[in-house]
Protein backbone atom coordinates (compact mmCIF):
# COMPACT_ATOMS: atom_id res chain seq x y z
CA UNK A 1 0.00 0.00 0.00
CA UNK A 2 1.52 3.66 -0.65
CA UNK A 3 1.36 6.32 1.50
CA UNK A 4 -0.02 9.25 0.67
CA UNK A 5 1.40 11.12 3.18
CA UNK A 6 5.01 10.86 3.91
CA UNK A 7 6.73 13.23 6.91
CA UNK A 8 10.08 13.10 7.75
CA UNK A 9 11.62 15.11 10.94
CA UNK A 10 8.59 18.63 10.74
CA UNK A 11 9.74 20.94 12.83
CA UNK A 12 8.02 24.44 13.66
CA UNK A 13 9.06 27.02 16.36
CA UNK A 14 6.57 29.28 17.49
CA UNK A 15 9.14 31.88 19.24
CA UNK A 16 10.57 29.78 21.92
CA UNK A 17 7.38 27.24 21.78
CA UNK A 18 8.11 24.16 19.74
CA UNK A 19 4.86 23.44 18.01
CA UNK A 20 6.84 19.85 15.93
CA UNK A 21 9.50 18.73 17.45
CA UNK A 22 10.51 16.14 14.76
CA UNK A 23 7.32 15.09 13.19
CA UNK A 24 7.43 11.58 11.28
CA UNK A 25 4.48 10.35 10.21
CA UNK A 26 3.62 8.28 7.46
CA UNK A 27 -0.40 7.77 6.35
CA UNK A 28 -1.62 5.17 3.73
CA UNK A 29 -3.85 5.55 0.87
CA UNK A 30 -7.11 4.78 1.46
CA UNK A 31 -6.63 4.94 5.45
CA UNK A 32 -8.99 6.95 8.52
CA UNK A 33 -7.01 8.23 10.43
CA UNK A 34 -7.29 9.72 13.84
CA UNK A 35 -5.05 12.57 14.76
CA UNK A 36 -5.43 12.74 18.39
CA UNK A 37 -3.60 14.85 21.14
CA UNK A 38 -4.65 16.92 24.03
CA UNK A 39 -4.55 20.30 23.76
CA UNK A 40 -0.81 22.37 21.81
CA UNK A 41 0.00 19.09 20.76
CA UNK A 42 0.26 19.93 17.61
CA UNK A 43 -2.32 18.81 15.51
CA UNK A 44 -3.48 21.89 13.43
CA UNK A 45 -0.19 22.44 13.08
CA UNK A 46 0.57 19.21 11.98
CA UNK A 47 -2.36 19.42 9.66
CA UNK A 48 -1.97 22.86 8.75
CA UNK A 49 1.79 21.62 7.33
CA UNK A 50 0.43 18.96 5.40
CA UNK A 51 -2.02 21.55 3.40
CA UNK A 52 0.74 24.55 3.11
CA UNK A 53 -0.80 27.01 5.29
CA UNK A 54 2.08 26.31 7.54
CA UNK A 55 5.90 26.92 6.73
CA UNK A 56 7.99 23.95 8.56
CA UNK A 57 10.97 22.75 8.21
CA UNK A 58 11.63 18.88 7.48
CA UNK A 59 10.57 15.97 4.39
CA UNK A 60 7.09 16.50 3.49
CA UNK A 61 5.15 14.82 1.01
CA UNK A 62 1.26 14.43 0.35
CA UNK A 63 -0.28 13.28 -2.60
CA UNK A 64 3.11 13.36 -4.57
CA UNK A 65 4.11 17.16 -3.79
CA UNK A 66 5.46 19.18 -1.12
CA UNK A 67 2.41 21.55 0.10
CA UNK A 68 5.24 24.28 0.76
CA UNK A 69 5.75 24.39 -3.01
CA UNK A 70 2.46 23.92 -4.66
CA UNK A 71 -0.22 24.64 -2.41
CA UNK A 72 -2.87 25.46 -4.96
CA UNK A 73 -1.76 22.45 -6.51
CA UNK A 74 -1.99 20.13 -4.15
CA UNK A 75 -5.87 21.42 -3.30
CA UNK A 76 -7.33 20.42 -6.29
CA UNK A 77 -6.55 16.72 -5.02
CA UNK A 78 -7.43 17.90 -0.98
CA UNK A 79 -10.30 19.44 0.63
CA UNK A 80 -10.28 20.82 4.28
CA UNK A 81 -12.60 21.68 6.82
CA UNK A 82 -11.42 23.38 9.99
CA UNK A 83 -13.52 23.68 13.26
CA UNK A 84 -16.48 25.90 12.29
CA UNK A 85 -16.80 29.44 11.00
CA UNK A 86 -14.34 29.20 8.62
CA UNK A 87 -16.53 29.58 5.72
CA UNK A 88 -16.98 33.60 5.00
CA UNK A 89 -20.19 35.22 7.08
CA UNK A 90 -21.05 37.72 4.61
CA UNK A 91 -21.36 35.43 1.66
CA UNK A 92 -24.59 33.54 0.81
CA UNK A 93 -24.92 29.74 0.67
CA UNK A 94 -25.46 30.05 -3.20
CA UNK A 95 -22.98 32.19 -3.66
CA UNK A 96 -20.35 30.13 -1.73
CA UNK A 97 -21.68 26.94 -4.03
CA UNK A 98 -20.92 29.79 -7.37
CA UNK A 99 -17.50 30.88 -5.97
CA UNK A 100 -16.49 26.80 -5.62
CA UNK A 101 -17.76 25.94 -9.11
CA UNK A 102 -15.83 28.35 -10.50
CA UNK A 103 -12.45 27.91 -9.25
CA UNK A 104 -12.54 24.02 -8.44
CA UNK A 105 -12.23 22.00 -11.39
CA UNK A 106 -13.41 18.93 -10.01
CA UNK A 107 -16.26 20.23 -8.02
CA UNK A 108 -19.39 19.15 -8.60
CA UNK A 109 -22.24 21.33 -8.36
CA UNK A 110 -25.32 18.64 -8.73
CA UNK A 111 -23.63 16.28 -5.94
CA UNK A 112 -23.51 19.67 -3.42
CA UNK A 113 -27.33 20.61 -4.24
CA UNK A 114 -28.40 17.02 -3.54
CA UNK A 115 -26.54 16.81 -0.34
CA UNK A 116 -28.24 20.15 0.35
CA UNK A 117 -31.98 19.41 -0.65
CA UNK A 118 -31.45 16.83 2.45
CA UNK A 119 -30.72 19.72 4.87
CA UNK A 120 -32.71 22.88 6.10
CA UNK A 121 -30.07 25.32 4.69
CA UNK A 122 -31.85 27.86 2.51
CA UNK A 123 -29.60 28.91 -0.28
CA UNK A 124 -30.61 32.63 0.15
CA UNK A 125 -29.54 32.82 3.55
CA UNK A 126 -26.08 34.41 4.27
CA UNK A 127 -23.39 32.31 6.17
CA UNK A 128 -23.63 34.45 9.46
CA UNK A 129 -27.19 33.40 9.51
CA UNK A 130 -26.69 29.98 9.96
CA UNK A 131 -26.41 28.13 12.87
CA UNK A 132 -23.30 25.91 13.90
CA UNK A 133 -24.54 22.94 12.71
CA UNK A 134 -25.75 24.32 9.65
CA UNK A 135 -22.26 25.62 8.21
CA UNK A 136 -20.58 22.57 9.56
CA UNK A 137 -23.27 20.94 7.03
CA UNK A 138 -22.94 23.65 4.13
CA UNK A 139 -19.10 23.27 4.63
CA UNK A 140 -19.57 19.12 3.98
CA UNK A 141 -22.22 19.47 1.08
CA UNK A 142 -19.12 21.61 -0.92
CA UNK A 143 -16.46 19.03 0.53
CA UNK A 144 -18.41 16.13 -0.87
CA UNK A 145 -19.06 17.28 -4.42
CA UNK A 146 -15.14 17.28 -4.90
CA UNK A 147 -13.20 14.11 -5.91
CA UNK A 148 -10.54 14.34 -4.25
CA UNK A 149 -7.75 11.67 -2.67
CA UNK A 150 -7.22 13.76 0.65
CA UNK A 151 -10.06 15.05 2.83
CA UNK A 152 -8.18 16.81 6.19
CA UNK A 153 -10.34 17.36 9.01
CA UNK A 154 -9.42 19.26 11.68
CA UNK A 155 -12.14 19.54 14.68
CA UNK A 156 -14.93 19.16 12.27
CA UNK A 157 -17.25 19.39 14.95
CA UNK A 158 -15.94 21.46 16.97
CA UNK A 159 -19.33 22.73 19.09
CA UNK A 160 -21.77 21.17 17.69
CA UNK A 161 -24.61 19.40 19.22
CA UNK A 162 -24.58 15.35 18.85
CA UNK A 163 -27.49 15.38 16.69
CA UNK A 164 -25.15 17.30 14.44
CA UNK A 165 -21.92 15.30 15.41
CA UNK A 166 -23.53 12.02 14.52
CA UNK A 167 -24.70 12.77 11.52
CA UNK A 168 -21.82 14.18 10.00
CA UNK A 169 -19.68 11.38 10.31
CA UNK A 170 -22.24 9.24 9.52
CA UNK A 171 -22.48 10.83 6.29
CA UNK A 172 -18.90 11.27 5.90
CA UNK A 173 -18.58 7.30 5.54
CA UNK A 174 -21.60 7.46 3.80
CA UNK A 175 -21.88 9.12 1.21
CA UNK A 176 -18.07 10.73 0.58
CA UNK A 177 -15.72 7.60 2.10
CA UNK A 178 -15.27 5.12 -1.01
CA UNK A 179 -12.81 3.34 0.04
CA UNK A 180 -10.12 5.27 -2.00
CA UNK A 181 -9.66 8.78 -0.93
CA UNK A 182 -8.29 8.90 2.81
CA UNK A 183 -9.16 10.74 5.15
CA UNK A 184 -7.30 12.26 8.80
CA UNK A 185 -9.52 13.70 11.20
CA UNK A 186 -8.65 15.48 14.14
CA UNK A 187 -10.46 15.68 17.47
CA UNK A 188 -10.91 15.24 20.73
CA UNK A 189 -14.06 13.48 20.81
CA UNK A 190 -12.17 10.27 20.59
CA UNK A 191 -14.81 7.83 21.37
CA UNK A 192 -17.14 9.35 18.36
CA UNK A 193 -15.09 8.45 15.59
CA UNK A 194 -13.36 5.45 17.06
CA UNK A 195 -15.11 3.01 15.04
CA UNK A 196 -14.92 4.91 11.76
CA UNK A 197 -11.02 4.62 12.50
CA UNK A 198 -8.74 2.44 10.19
CA UNK A 199 -5.49 4.22 11.79
CA UNK A 200 -4.57 5.86 15.15
CA UNK A 201 -1.96 8.29 15.26
CA UNK A 202 -1.60 10.16 19.08
CA UNK A 203 0.39 13.38 18.90
CA UNK A 204 2.13 14.98 22.24
CA UNK A 205 3.98 17.70 22.75
CA UNK A 206 4.70 17.98 18.80
CA UNK A 207 5.79 14.58 18.88
CA UNK A 208 3.90 11.53 17.23
CA UNK A 209 3.12 8.83 20.59
CA UNK A 210 1.59 6.15 18.40
CA UNK A 211 1.32 5.41 14.85
CA UNK A 212 -0.66 2.16 14.06
CA UNK A 213 -3.40 0.68 12.61
CA UNK A 214 -6.43 -0.28 14.36
CA UNK A 215 -6.22 -4.03 13.33
CA UNK A 216 -2.79 -4.00 14.91
CA UNK A 217 -3.60 -2.25 18.29
CA UNK A 218 -4.81 -5.16 20.07
CA UNK A 219 -2.36 -7.47 19.20
CA UNK A 220 0.66 -4.77 20.70
CA UNK A 221 -1.99 -2.98 23.74
CA UNK A 222 -3.83 -5.33 26.39
CA UNK A 223 -5.34 -4.38 29.33
CA UNK A 224 -5.51 -6.29 32.45
CA UNK A 225 -7.52 -6.07 35.09
CA UNK A 226 -5.23 -7.37 37.40
CA UNK A 227 -6.33 -9.75 40.51
CA UNK A 228 -4.89 -8.50 43.44
CA UNK A 229 -2.02 -11.47 44.57
CA UNK A 230 -0.65 -10.80 41.42
CA UNK A 231 0.77 -7.09 41.38
CA UNK A 232 4.04 -7.44 41.70
CA UNK A 233 4.28 -9.96 38.87
CA UNK A 234 2.25 -7.46 36.56
CA UNK A 235 4.50 -4.49 37.92
CA UNK A 236 7.91 -6.89 36.84
CA UNK A 237 6.55 -6.39 33.22
CA UNK A 238 6.60 -2.98 32.89
CA UNK A 239 2.83 -1.70 32.31
CA UNK A 240 2.92 1.57 30.51
CA UNK A 241 0.10 2.64 32.57
CA UNK A 242 -1.76 1.93 35.64
CA UNK A 243 -5.48 3.22 37.07
CA UNK A 244 -8.39 2.29 39.53
CA UNK A 245 -11.09 0.59 38.16
CA UNK A 246 -14.17 -0.41 40.65
CA UNK A 247 -11.32 -1.31 43.58
CA UNK A 248 -9.24 -3.21 41.18
CA UNK A 249 -5.87 -2.08 39.43
CA UNK A 250 -6.16 -2.01 35.89
CA UNK A 251 -2.95 -2.09 34.32
CA UNK A 252 -2.47 -1.13 30.34
CA UNK A 253 0.91 -3.40 28.93
CA UNK A 254 2.45 -2.75 25.40
CA UNK A 255 4.27 -5.31 23.19
CA UNK A 256 3.42 -8.14 25.89
CA UNK A 257 2.73 -11.37 24.85
CA UNK A 258 -0.72 -11.69 25.54
CA UNK A 259 -0.43 -15.48 26.48
CA UNK A 260 2.33 -13.52 29.19
CA UNK A 261 -0.32 -11.87 30.43
CA UNK A 262 -3.71 -14.38 30.84
CA UNK A 263 -2.52 -15.65 34.45
CA UNK A 264 -2.54 -12.03 35.89
CA UNK A 265 -5.92 -11.42 35.67
CA UNK A 266 -9.12 -10.62 33.02
CA UNK A 267 -7.67 -9.25 30.17
CA UNK A 268 -8.94 -6.78 26.93
CA UNK A 269 -8.30 -4.75 24.26
CA UNK A 270 -8.02 -0.77 25.79
CA UNK A 271 -10.40 1.55 24.23
CA UNK A 272 -8.30 4.26 22.30
CA UNK A 273 -9.79 7.02 25.31
CA UNK A 274 -7.87 4.77 27.70
CA UNK A 275 -4.96 3.99 25.02
CA UNK A 276 -4.75 7.85 24.74
CA UNK A 277 -4.12 8.31 28.34
CA UNK A 278 -1.61 5.72 28.50
CA UNK A 279 0.14 7.28 26.05
CA UNK A 280 0.20 10.03 27.28
CA UNK A 281 1.00 9.50 30.80
CA UNK A 282 3.58 7.29 29.89
CA UNK A 283 5.41 10.50 27.19
CA UNK A 284 4.81 12.81 30.08
CA UNK A 285 7.14 10.20 32.43
CA UNK A 286 9.89 10.06 29.76
CA UNK B 1 -5.28 32.26 -19.69
CA UNK B 2 -7.24 29.52 -20.42
CA UNK B 3 -10.96 29.63 -20.32
CA UNK B 4 -10.64 27.55 -16.84
CA UNK B 5 -8.06 30.18 -15.47
CA UNK B 6 -10.40 33.39 -16.67
CA UNK B 7 -13.68 31.71 -14.92
CA UNK B 8 -11.53 31.06 -11.66
CA UNK B 9 -10.18 34.99 -12.25
CA UNK B 10 -13.69 36.31 -12.85
CA UNK B 11 -15.00 34.43 -9.41
CA UNK B 12 -11.88 36.00 -7.44
CA UNK B 13 -12.87 39.40 -8.67
CA UNK B 14 -16.78 38.96 -8.29
CA UNK B 15 -16.19 37.85 -4.72
CA UNK B 16 -14.13 41.00 -4.12
CA UNK B 17 -16.75 43.37 -5.57
CA UNK B 18 -19.41 41.26 -2.79
CA UNK B 19 -17.30 41.51 0.31
CA UNK B 20 -16.85 45.43 -0.34
CA UNK B 21 -19.84 46.61 -1.90
CA UNK B 22 -19.73 49.39 0.80
CA UNK B 23 -16.75 50.51 -1.03
CA UNK B 24 -17.18 49.43 -4.52
CA UNK B 25 -21.37 50.61 -5.04
CA UNK B 26 -22.52 52.63 -2.25
CA UNK B 27 -19.83 54.90 -1.57
CA UNK B 28 -20.25 56.46 -4.84
CA UNK B 29 -24.10 55.82 -4.82
CA UNK B 30 -24.28 58.13 -1.60
CA UNK B 31 -21.99 60.46 -2.64
CA UNK B 32 -23.81 60.86 -6.00
CA UNK B 33 -27.64 61.20 -4.31
CA UNK B 34 -25.48 63.62 -1.58
CA UNK B 35 -24.55 66.09 -4.61
CA UNK B 36 -28.11 65.94 -6.61
CA UNK B 37 -29.40 66.80 -3.45
CA UNK B 38 -27.49 69.69 -2.65
CA UNK B 39 -27.67 70.85 -6.53
CA UNK B 40 -31.40 70.14 -6.01
CA UNK B 41 -31.54 72.65 -3.21
CA UNK B 42 -29.35 75.24 -4.93
CA UNK B 43 -31.25 75.32 -7.88
CA UNK B 44 -34.66 75.10 -6.70
CA UNK B 45 -33.60 78.19 -4.03
CA UNK B 46 -33.12 80.05 -7.83
CA UNK B 47 -36.31 82.86 -8.63
CA UNK B 48 -37.86 81.89 -11.94
CA UNK B 49 -35.83 84.60 -13.61
CA UNK B 50 -32.39 83.25 -12.36
CA UNK B 51 -32.84 79.82 -13.26
CA UNK B 52 -34.30 80.41 -16.99
CA UNK B 53 -30.98 82.54 -17.07
CA UNK B 54 -28.89 79.58 -16.11
CA UNK B 55 -30.88 77.28 -18.05
CA UNK B 56 -29.86 79.73 -21.18
CA UNK B 57 -26.35 80.09 -20.43
CA UNK B 58 -26.17 76.31 -20.47
CA UNK B 59 -27.83 75.56 -23.73
CA UNK B 60 -26.24 78.68 -25.67
CA UNK B 61 -22.51 77.45 -23.71
CA UNK B 62 -22.81 73.93 -24.94
CA UNK B 63 -24.59 74.49 -27.91
CA UNK B 64 -22.47 76.76 -29.74
CA UNK B 65 -19.19 74.56 -28.33
CA UNK B 66 -17.13 72.12 -29.62
CA UNK B 67 -18.15 69.16 -26.82
CA UNK B 68 -14.75 67.46 -27.93
CA UNK B 69 -12.81 70.32 -26.14
CA UNK B 70 -15.12 71.11 -23.45
CA UNK B 71 -15.19 67.56 -22.09
CA UNK B 72 -11.87 67.82 -20.27
CA UNK B 73 -13.56 70.13 -17.95
CA UNK B 74 -16.17 67.90 -16.73
CA UNK B 75 -13.27 65.97 -14.77
CA UNK B 76 -13.03 68.48 -12.32
CA UNK B 77 -16.58 67.58 -10.99
CA UNK B 78 -15.64 64.05 -10.59
CA UNK B 79 -13.16 65.27 -8.39
CA UNK B 80 -15.03 64.25 -5.04
CA UNK B 81 -15.72 60.73 -6.18
CA UNK B 82 -12.06 60.22 -7.00
CA UNK B 83 -11.13 61.17 -3.78
CA UNK B 84 -13.88 58.86 -1.87
CA UNK B 85 -12.42 56.37 -4.47
CA UNK B 86 -8.96 56.88 -2.80
CA UNK B 87 -10.37 56.91 0.59
CA UNK B 88 -12.26 53.86 -0.04
CA UNK B 89 -8.89 52.67 -1.77
CA UNK B 90 -6.73 52.68 1.31
CA UNK B 91 -9.54 50.87 3.61
CA UNK B 92 -9.95 48.34 1.21
CA UNK B 93 -6.64 47.59 0.64
CA UNK B 94 -5.61 47.81 4.37
CA UNK B 95 -8.22 45.35 5.11
CA UNK B 96 -8.05 43.12 2.23
CA UNK B 97 -5.85 41.08 3.44
CA UNK B 98 -6.17 41.83 7.04
CA UNK B 99 -9.63 40.79 7.38
CA UNK B 100 -10.24 36.98 6.28
CA UNK B 101 -7.09 36.42 8.95
CA UNK B 102 -8.95 38.16 11.53
CA UNK B 103 -12.42 36.12 10.67
CA UNK B 104 -10.10 32.89 9.98
CA UNK B 105 -12.16 32.67 6.67
CA UNK B 106 -8.41 32.45 5.31
CA UNK B 107 -8.33 28.92 6.15
CA UNK B 108 -11.27 28.07 3.21
CA UNK B 109 -9.83 30.56 0.81
CA UNK B 110 -6.98 28.47 0.95
CA UNK B 111 -8.25 25.33 1.02
CA UNK B 112 -9.51 26.53 -2.51
CA UNK B 113 -6.90 25.33 -5.86
CA UNK B 114 -6.09 29.29 -6.35
CA UNK B 115 -2.52 30.48 -6.52
CA UNK B 116 -1.68 33.47 -3.70
CA UNK B 117 -0.27 35.23 -6.48
CA UNK B 118 -3.73 35.00 -8.70
CA UNK B 119 -5.00 36.34 -4.93
CA UNK B 120 -3.42 39.22 -4.48
CA UNK B 121 -3.67 40.76 -8.40
CA UNK B 122 -7.41 40.23 -8.21
CA UNK B 123 -7.63 42.35 -5.16
CA UNK B 124 -4.98 45.07 -7.02
CA UNK B 125 -7.38 44.46 -10.63
CA UNK B 126 -10.63 44.89 -8.39
CA UNK B 127 -9.27 47.94 -6.81
CA UNK B 128 -7.31 49.68 -9.99
CA UNK B 129 -9.59 48.53 -12.89
CA UNK B 130 -13.06 47.37 -11.57
CA UNK B 131 -13.90 49.77 -8.77
CA UNK B 132 -13.76 52.62 -11.32
CA UNK B 133 -15.87 51.44 -13.27
CA UNK B 134 -18.74 51.52 -10.14
CA UNK B 135 -17.94 54.80 -9.88
CA UNK B 136 -18.02 56.09 -13.66
CA UNK B 137 -21.29 54.86 -13.85
CA UNK B 138 -22.72 56.51 -10.92
CA UNK B 139 -20.99 59.43 -11.93
CA UNK B 140 -22.92 58.86 -15.29
CA UNK B 141 -26.51 57.89 -13.61
CA UNK B 142 -25.99 61.40 -12.08
CA UNK B 143 -25.56 63.37 -15.38
CA UNK B 144 -27.89 61.30 -17.10
CA UNK B 145 -31.11 62.47 -14.31
CA UNK B 146 -29.75 65.75 -13.80
CA UNK B 147 -29.92 66.35 -17.66
CA UNK B 148 -33.12 65.01 -18.33
CA UNK B 149 -33.74 67.30 -15.42
CA UNK B 150 -32.46 70.09 -16.96
CA UNK B 151 -33.84 69.37 -20.18
CA UNK B 152 -37.81 68.65 -19.02
CA UNK B 153 -37.40 71.94 -16.87
CA UNK B 154 -36.37 73.96 -19.52
CA UNK B 155 -39.03 72.78 -21.79
CA UNK B 156 -41.24 75.11 -19.83
CA UNK B 157 -39.86 78.18 -20.69
CA UNK B 158 -38.31 79.01 -23.93
CA UNK B 159 -34.83 77.61 -24.29
CA UNK B 160 -33.27 75.88 -27.16
CA UNK B 161 -33.00 72.80 -24.92
CA UNK B 162 -30.76 70.33 -27.86
CA UNK B 163 -27.87 72.93 -26.36
CA UNK B 164 -28.71 71.24 -23.06
CA UNK B 165 -28.50 67.55 -24.99
CA UNK B 166 -24.84 68.57 -26.64
CA UNK B 167 -24.08 68.87 -22.22
CA UNK B 168 -25.19 65.55 -21.81
CA UNK B 169 -22.74 64.41 -24.78
CA UNK B 170 -20.24 66.76 -23.77
CA UNK B 171 -20.56 65.31 -19.75
CA UNK B 172 -20.78 61.48 -21.18
CA UNK B 173 -17.50 61.85 -23.53
CA UNK B 174 -15.63 63.48 -20.45
CA UNK B 175 -16.70 59.76 -18.92
CA UNK B 176 -13.72 57.52 -20.62
CA UNK B 177 -11.06 60.29 -19.26
CA UNK B 178 -12.38 60.25 -15.97
CA UNK B 179 -11.80 56.30 -15.88
CA UNK B 180 -8.55 56.10 -17.52
CA UNK B 181 -7.61 59.04 -14.62
CA UNK B 182 -8.29 56.74 -12.07
CA UNK B 183 -6.71 53.73 -14.10
CA UNK B 184 -3.39 55.75 -14.28
CA UNK B 185 -3.27 57.47 -10.81
CA UNK B 186 -3.99 54.50 -9.38
CA UNK B 187 -0.43 52.99 -11.10
CA UNK B 188 1.35 55.63 -10.35
CA UNK B 189 0.54 55.38 -6.53
CA UNK B 190 1.01 51.83 -6.42
CA UNK B 191 4.15 52.21 -4.42
CA UNK B 192 1.55 52.96 -1.73
CA UNK B 193 -0.78 50.78 -3.23
CA UNK B 194 2.09 48.04 -2.45
CA UNK B 195 3.04 49.59 0.80
CA UNK B 196 -0.81 49.25 2.23
CA UNK B 197 -1.35 45.95 1.11
CA UNK B 198 2.04 44.70 2.49
CA UNK B 199 0.74 45.54 5.91
CA UNK B 200 -2.49 43.95 5.13
CA UNK B 201 -0.89 40.53 4.48
CA UNK B 202 1.02 40.47 7.28
CA UNK B 203 -0.46 42.78 10.50
CA UNK B 204 -1.60 41.44 13.30
CA UNK B 205 -3.81 43.92 13.80
CA UNK B 206 -4.89 47.82 13.14
CA UNK B 207 -2.56 47.13 9.39
CA UNK B 208 -2.97 51.05 8.25
CA UNK B 209 -1.93 52.23 11.77
CA UNK B 210 1.11 49.87 10.85
CA UNK B 211 1.56 51.32 7.31
CA UNK B 212 1.83 54.68 8.48
CA UNK B 213 3.81 54.15 11.38
CA UNK B 214 6.12 52.59 9.77
CA UNK B 215 6.51 54.92 7.38
CA UNK B 216 6.57 57.55 9.84
CA UNK B 217 9.85 55.80 11.77
CA UNK B 218 11.85 55.10 8.31
CA UNK B 219 11.42 59.04 7.28
CA UNK B 220 12.62 59.73 10.83
CA UNK B 221 15.47 56.86 10.80
CA UNK B 222 16.70 58.40 7.78
CA UNK B 223 16.59 62.28 8.55
CA UNK B 224 18.21 61.08 11.96
CA UNK B 225 20.73 58.49 11.00
CA UNK B 226 21.72 59.90 7.77
CA UNK B 227 20.71 63.56 7.87
CA UNK B 228 18.59 63.27 4.58
CA UNK B 229 14.85 64.11 3.18
CA UNK B 230 15.45 62.17 -0.22
CA UNK B 231 12.71 59.40 1.02
CA UNK B 232 10.01 62.10 2.34
CA UNK B 233 10.81 64.39 -0.97
CA UNK B 234 9.88 61.76 -3.11
CA UNK B 235 6.63 60.87 -1.32
CA UNK B 236 5.36 64.11 -1.57
CA UNK B 237 6.32 64.76 -5.18
CA UNK B 238 4.72 61.47 -5.96
CA UNK B 239 1.42 61.96 -4.19
CA UNK B 240 0.88 65.79 -5.23
CA UNK B 241 -2.25 65.51 -7.36
CA UNK B 242 -0.50 68.10 -9.91
CA UNK B 243 2.17 65.25 -10.87
CA UNK B 244 -1.11 62.61 -11.67
CA UNK B 245 -4.02 64.88 -11.85
CA UNK B 246 -5.00 63.95 -15.89
CA UNK B 247 -7.84 66.01 -17.93
CA UNK B 248 -7.38 64.79 -21.46
CA UNK B 249 -5.98 61.40 -23.55
CA UNK B 250 -2.48 63.06 -24.10
CA UNK B 251 -1.92 63.32 -20.45
CA UNK B 252 -3.02 59.77 -20.31
CA UNK B 253 -0.26 58.58 -22.41
CA UNK B 254 2.12 60.91 -21.12
CA UNK B 255 2.34 59.51 -17.85
CA UNK B 256 1.56 55.84 -18.96
CA UNK B 257 4.78 56.36 -20.36
CA UNK B 258 6.81 58.24 -18.41
CA UNK B 259 10.33 57.14 -16.66
CA UNK B 260 8.68 58.04 -13.20
CA UNK B 261 5.84 55.87 -14.04
CA UNK B 262 7.79 52.69 -14.72
CA UNK B 263 10.25 53.05 -11.42
CA UNK B 264 6.91 53.87 -9.68
CA UNK B 265 5.32 49.97 -11.22
CA UNK B 266 8.73 48.26 -10.21
CA UNK B 267 8.84 49.49 -6.14
CA UNK B 268 5.31 49.03 -6.14
CA UNK B 269 5.55 45.49 -7.85
CA UNK B 270 8.23 44.59 -5.11
CA UNK B 271 6.08 45.37 -2.71
CA UNK B 272 3.31 43.41 -4.07
CA UNK B 273 5.34 40.39 -3.91
CA UNK B 274 6.22 40.66 -0.58
CA UNK B 275 2.42 40.80 0.44
CA UNK B 276 1.96 37.62 -2.04
CA UNK B 277 5.22 36.04 -0.08
CA UNK B 278 3.73 36.84 3.54
CA UNK B 279 0.27 35.34 2.41
CA UNK B 280 1.61 31.88 1.93
CA UNK B 281 1.53 31.10 5.29
CA UNK B 282 -1.46 31.85 7.66
CA UNK B 283 0.07 31.88 11.13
Amino acid sequence: MTNIVEAKSLVKNYGGFKALDGVDLSIPTGAISGLIGPNGAGKTTTLKALIGLCDVEGDLNVAGRDPRESRHKLMEDVCFIADVGILPKWLKVSQVIDYVEAVHPKFERQRAEKFLSTTEIPANKRIKELSKGMVTQLHLALVMAIDVSLLVLDEPTLGLDIIYRKEFYDRLLNEFYDGNCTIIISTHQVEEIEALLSHLIFINKGKIALNAAMSDLADTYTEVVVDPDKLERANALNPIYTRELLGKKCYTFESVPRAQLEPLGECLTPSVADLFVAKMKESKHE
Amino acid sequence: MNKFQWVQFQALLKREVLEHKNLFIWAPVVLGLLIFVINFLILSSLTDNDYEQFLSFLARFFGSGDVQSIAPTFVFPTLPFLGILYICAILYLTNTLYQDRKELSILFWQSMPVSNFKTVLSKLVAIIVIAPIFYVAVIFALYLIGILWLIFSGLSYDIEVAGLGYMFLTATLSLPIVYLFAVTSALWLLPFIGWLILFSAFANRTPLLWAIGSLALILFLEGFLFGSDFLSNWIETRSDIDNFLIVDYGGVFDRLFSYDMVIGIVIGSILVSGAIYMRRFVD
